[in-house]
């Protein structure tokens, strides 16, 4: 047998020889009406080059200190045992569904993270928690379990998540909210979350369960 | 790559993307996938939000590759005894499609990303370019792993052929590599 024949057979074995013929007028009007993402602003090559030499600056300073020096530099950013602390004491403040319970967090002992990181990661293990178990319900008919699941993940909306300022930093993080939070980027991923309940809640959960599978535990 | 400055441009562009809905679903079935109109929708739904990162001139490696994580993913997330859903939460639990044995033992035994060379060449149709776009790897670096590929599928058959029945393994070839 040649490589060339090899190439046939399996052709000649293709389980769906075919593309599948789908209307999808209304996964078009549906995806549509959701909102995309910005694309990155581009830099010009003079930016980027200062950029460069910046970054290099930075990884050899990095590479001169410590950890803990540069979280001391930077002054808003902690140790891993601080980190792991924040996540610890979020999992008080923060309810999981039934059965589930909280994974070990794990963060690179050479590093740092911004503080308040910790319980930022907490919220969206439960986040992703209660979708999961709103999927879970769906699929089991529980309406009981779809109705608790919409109530946490509402409250945890409520309680727990903030949308930072247009054109803020990806570091920029929230002073005086109430522990623990995590801040979406203002790109529309909030009202993209908000828009996948209220659809569930309605009988539509299919951005409920694709995000459930993307992002669930 | 383009930017789209307004909804409607963004829409007639992503209509092009989006004719490609059949092809990524039968690719997702073809892969073994429990819920391949959800892996489409998924990767569609991605494109869209994503869409200035998606070549417009040929969106199908893109839409692959996307799609190819989502399958992979599932596997790994996919418990023996947990039903499959369809997306609108009524239970599916399509079984994935069913290969000639000898062939999917072979396939079994190649890497991953060996089969996934073959595969996207053998049963998507790609050129060889488009299917190095769909797995991130230079054309250069997918002739060397298809050849590898092929020749590691070819012997394994082979093998198969001692063992069983003859498949008919000598038919020509229209397109070579």
């Amino acid at each position: 047998m040649k490589n060339d024949s090899t190439l046939a057979y399996l052709r000649r074995l293709n389980p769906v020889p075919h593309a599948a013929s789908v209307d999808g007028a209304e996964l078009f009007e549906r995806i549509t009406s959701l909102p995309q993402e910005r694309p990155a602003p581009r830099r010009s090559t003079a930016r980027r080059r200062v950029a460069l030499v910046a970054v290099a600056l930075a990884a050899t300073a990095i590479l001169a200190t410590t950890a803990f020096a540069v979280a001391n530099w930077f002054g808003d950013v902690v140790k891993p045992a601080v980190t792991k602390q924040e996540y610890k004491t979020a999992q008080s403040e923060l309810t999981l569904p039934p059965g589930v319970t909280w994974p070990e967090l794990n963060v690179d002992p050479n590093s740092v993270t911004s503080r308040g990181g910790g319980g930022s990661s907490a919220v969206m293990i439960a986040m992703g928690s209660w979708e999961c178990y709103w999927a879970d319900a769906i699929r089991s008919g529980d309406e009981q379990a779809q109705q608790r699941a919409h109530a946490e993940l509402s409250s945890l909306f409520a309680n727990h998540v903030v949308i930072a300022p247009a054109g803020a930093s990806e570091n920029w993080f929230p002073t005086g909210h109430a522990f623990p939070v995590v801040a979406f980027a203002d790109d529309g991923g909030y009202q993209y979350k908000q828009q996948m309940y209220a659809d569930a809640a309605a009988g539509r959960p299919k951005s409920l369960l694709q995000s459930c599978r993307a992002n669930g535990p | 790559m383009s930017i789209h400055f307004d909804r409607q441009s963004a829409e007639a562009s992503f209509r092009e993307v989006f004719s490609h809905l059949g092809a990524v679903t039968a690719y997702a079935r073809r892969r073994g996938s429990r819920d391949p109109d959800g892996i489409a929708a998924e990767a569609m739904t991605i494109a869209w939000r994503r869409l200035d990162d998606v070549p417009q001139d040929d969106p199908l490696p893109w839409l692959y590759g996307t799609a190819r994580n989502l399958v992979l993913a599932e596997a790994r997330r996919s418990a023996p005894s947990a039903p499959a859903a369809s997306a609108d939460g009524k239970h599916v639990d399509q079984p994935p499609v069913e290969l000639d044995p000898t062939l999917e033992r072979a396939l079994r035994g190649l890497s991953q990303l060996d089969r996934e060379a073959l595969l996207l060449v053998a049963w998507e149709d790609l050129t060889p370019g488009q299917a190095a776009k769909a797995l991130g790897v230079s054309p250069v670096a997918f002739r060397v792993r298809l050849l590898r590929a092929r020749r590691r599928l070819q012997a394994s058959l082979e093998e198969a052929q001692t063992a069983l029945p003859s498949p008919d393994l000598n038919h020509p070839d229209v397109e070579g590599t």
